[in-house]
């Protein structure tokens, strides 16, 4: 669910079939370019057979024999979220937005990052739990497990599907590659590596696809920064092609939703999506959890997150440089979708393709497209190796086969990965079909991340929270943001109400339903709560804070500990913040 | 290092293996698994040589993109084999 952000703004970009009809091709690949992506595809299969042997036992294949360092933790923690679309993706908004679309990595990220790592991570490490349905399990019985592991891999098979057909989309039209060879061909290949190597070969494959990632994409902004002279000429550049917009600035155009192109409010970024999608995303997305659970240690469990967090917010230099850099070098605007299909002119999604093929030759340009191929696999395998745990641990044990072997359980891990991938790609099949379907799909996941967050966050901090609070919370939190959807999608007017203003947009309507539901899953948790029974605070040590005894941290020195390196991280956040306000 | 609870650490066909994934871990182990950063260092090193010759050869035939005379594929291509060779070198498998 690498996706969780930008999702209105992809499917815009990327879901529509007209795009592939267009019937360019943006990039030619020479013999070099070729081999280079053919080794990329040996090495990640060589080495899902390689780790075969170390995940043959439940604690290997689901969580990686919990054996890994902070640094490996903490970089597949950070590639699991940098799928290819999302490269693109956000290219194409900056060109189309400007640095607002930062946010999406600064604001809508750090914080929640930082809050998991020192908050959250201790309490899902220490109840040894395999996954975040499996602490609800703990905290708030079966009833909340199975309603959230349902939600859990439904979505998240729809979502890698959905990816799946906007990357075939996007190989289509700038490589010219067939779009079944496309699918099938990624998606077989994570499909087999993870199912041989389990979360040890997933694991493995996006830190190794983290490089990839950033020595394929960075070059682009060293040439870029080379051609236009530095960020002030760059900058004037930009205000010399677009002289009425404002696209260098991250806070100043936000003071109303009509001076800027995303029609959103200061609070709607800093409540919608600092605080509750990214809260909601980062701490409760078994996606990118499952990465940091698999560390050693609590102490490695931390810092995992707090690394990658440093990563994340230097991404921008790979993805919101670019989109900046094309507005100061282009020759020429690029357009919408729709316009673009109509007049022959490139698009805004074409941004980053258009940037490879201007500064890189044979060699450069298969090391770019192998990082784009490299972010949608990461993703991939992100999403099935989170299906295969929480469909293994929280609904087949649990509700099918309760007491079977460790061996049986990997059996079933293993070819629920290969179930995962076919459903997946019967889900781009379908979606190739209904197009319009993929509006509401990658909504649903955002019905269901913002009240979780509640759920779990009142479970941790609050011990008076009961068993029934938790299920019926996160039912009535999740029923009304499918509510709020509704009513607007059969009444747009009703959109100046959820978004508190009559310019609202839709990126806004995401950003304070997401904010309503997570208050109604709170209110209604605590309602609930003070009516029923809760647990006895013995049954909640490892659990809750103020029933469990944390690890000291006291005997570290100081630049071992976590939280000096999240107030590092923390600082670095505030002056990028004052930098480009 | 941190003490690694056994209930925690152990697999379940009974503990019978430990792996080490990188070098942070200085437990002896009954299986030595290959550092993921050898892996990281074979694909940079494999792919910095080609880049590299990519770049030697366009001394004669440059490529049509812009900055093509800065000749990012030689220094690129440079950087990559540098990383990948210290990676290879430092974490190759060792016979035990």
């Amino acid at each position: 669910m690498n996706l969780s952000f930008p999702i209105p703004l992809l499917v815009l970009w990327f879901g529509t079939p007209d795009l592939a009809q267009a019937g360019k091709r943006l990039i030619f690949l020479h013999p070099v370019d070729i081999a280079i992506i053919a080794i990329y595809f040996a090495m990640v299969l060589g080495i899902g057979f390689y780790l075969k042997r170390y995940a043959k036992s439940g604690e290997g294949f689901f969580l990686a024999g919990r054996d890994m360092s902070a640094w490996v933790a903490g970089l597949s923690f950070i590639s699991a979220n940098l799928g290819a679309l999302e490269l693109m993706g956000w290219a194409a908004a900056t060109y189309q937005y400007g640095i607002l679309a930062a946010h999406w990595y600064w604001i809508g990220a750090i914080p929640a990052i930082l809050f998991l790592a020192l908050v959250m991570m201790p309490f899902y490490y220490i109840s040894k739990t395999h996954s975040v349905p499996g602490y609800l399990q703990l905290r708030y019985g079966e009833s909340a497990r199975g309603l959230a592991a349902v939600m859990f891999s439904c979505m998240t098979l729809f979502m890698a599907g959905i990816d799946m057909y906007a990357m075939a989309l996007v190989m289509k039209v700038v490589l010219g590659w067939n779009i079944h060879f496309s699918i099938w061909m990624s998606s077989l290949t994570v499909g087999i590596y993870v199912a041989l190597g389990g979360l040890f070969s997933a694991i493995f494959n996006e830190v190794l696809q983290f490089f990839l990632i950033w020595l394929g994409a960075l070059l682009v902004p060293i040439l870029g920064m080379i051609e236009t002279g530095g960020w002030h000429q760059l900058v004037a550049r930009i205000h010399q092609n677009f002289p009425a917009g404002n696209y260098t600035h991250l806070w100043g155009p936000l003071a109303h939703f009509s001076t800027n192109p995303m029609g959103i409010h200061w609070t709607g970024i800093v409540f919608g999506l600092g605080f509750i999608i990214s809260f909601g995303y980062w701490t409760t997305d078994f996606l990118v959890v499952q990465r940091v659970l698999a560390s050693k240690t609590v102490h490695a469990a931390k810092m995992a997150p707090i690394i990658g967090s440093y990563f994340k917010m230097a991404v921008p230099f790979i993805v919101i440089l670019p989109g900046l850099i094309g507005l100061a070098v282009l020759p020429y605007h690029l357009v919408p979708e729709k316009v673009a299909i109509a007049t022959g002119q490139h698009s805004y999604n074409e941004l980053l393709p258009l940037m490879l093929a201007r500064y890189c030759g044979p060699g450069l340009l298969g090391l770019g497209i192998t990082a784009l191929i490299a972010g949608f696999m990461s993703g991939m395998a992100g999403n099935v190796s989170a299906f295969a745990t929480v469909w293994t641990y929280d609904l087949y044990r649990p509700f099918m086969r309760k007491g079977a072997s460790d061996d049986h359980y990997v059996k079933v891990g293993r070819w629920s990965t290969i179930l995962g991938v076919l459903v997946s790609i019967g889900t781009a099949y379908f979606v190739m079909q209904f197009s319009s379907i993929m509006d509401y799909v990658q909504a649903l996941f955002s019905f269901f991340i913002a009240p979780l967050f509640g759920t779990v966050l009142l479970g941790m901090m609050w011990k008076r929270t009961t068993a029934a609070a938790g299920f019926w919370g996160l039912l009535a939190g999740s029923a009304s943001s499918v509510a709020m959807f509704l009513v607007v999608k059969f009444n747009p007017s009703m959109l100046a109400y959820i978004a508190l203003s009559s310019d609202a947009k839709p990126m806004a309507e995401n950003m304070y339903r997401a904010l309503w539901s997570w208050l109604v899953c709170v209110i209604v948790t605590v309602a609930v709560s003070y009516a029923t029974k809760p647990k006895p605070v013995e049954e909640l040590t490892g659990l809750v804070y103020g029933c469990t005894e944390l690890p000291s941290e006291g005997h570290l020195p100081l630049w071992k500990r976590p939280i000096f390196w999240a107030v590092i991280s923390a600082i670095l956040f505030l002056i990028l913040q004052w930098i480009f306000w | 290092m941190e003490p690694k609870p056994q209930d925690v650490r152990s697999g379940g066909n009974g503990g019978e293996r430990s792996v080490a994934v990188d070098q942070e871990d200085s437990k002896p182990h009954e299986h030595h698994m290959i550092p993921v950063w050898f892996f990281v260092g074979v694909i940079l090193l494999i792919y910095g040589i080609i880049i590299l010759g990519t770049g030697i050869y366009e001394f004669h035939d440059p490529p049509p993109t812009v900055l093509a005379n800065t000749h990012p594929a030689i220094w690129w291509g440079a950087l990559l084999t540098a990383i990948g060779g210290v990676y290879v070198y430092i974490y190759k498998p060792k016979k035990s």
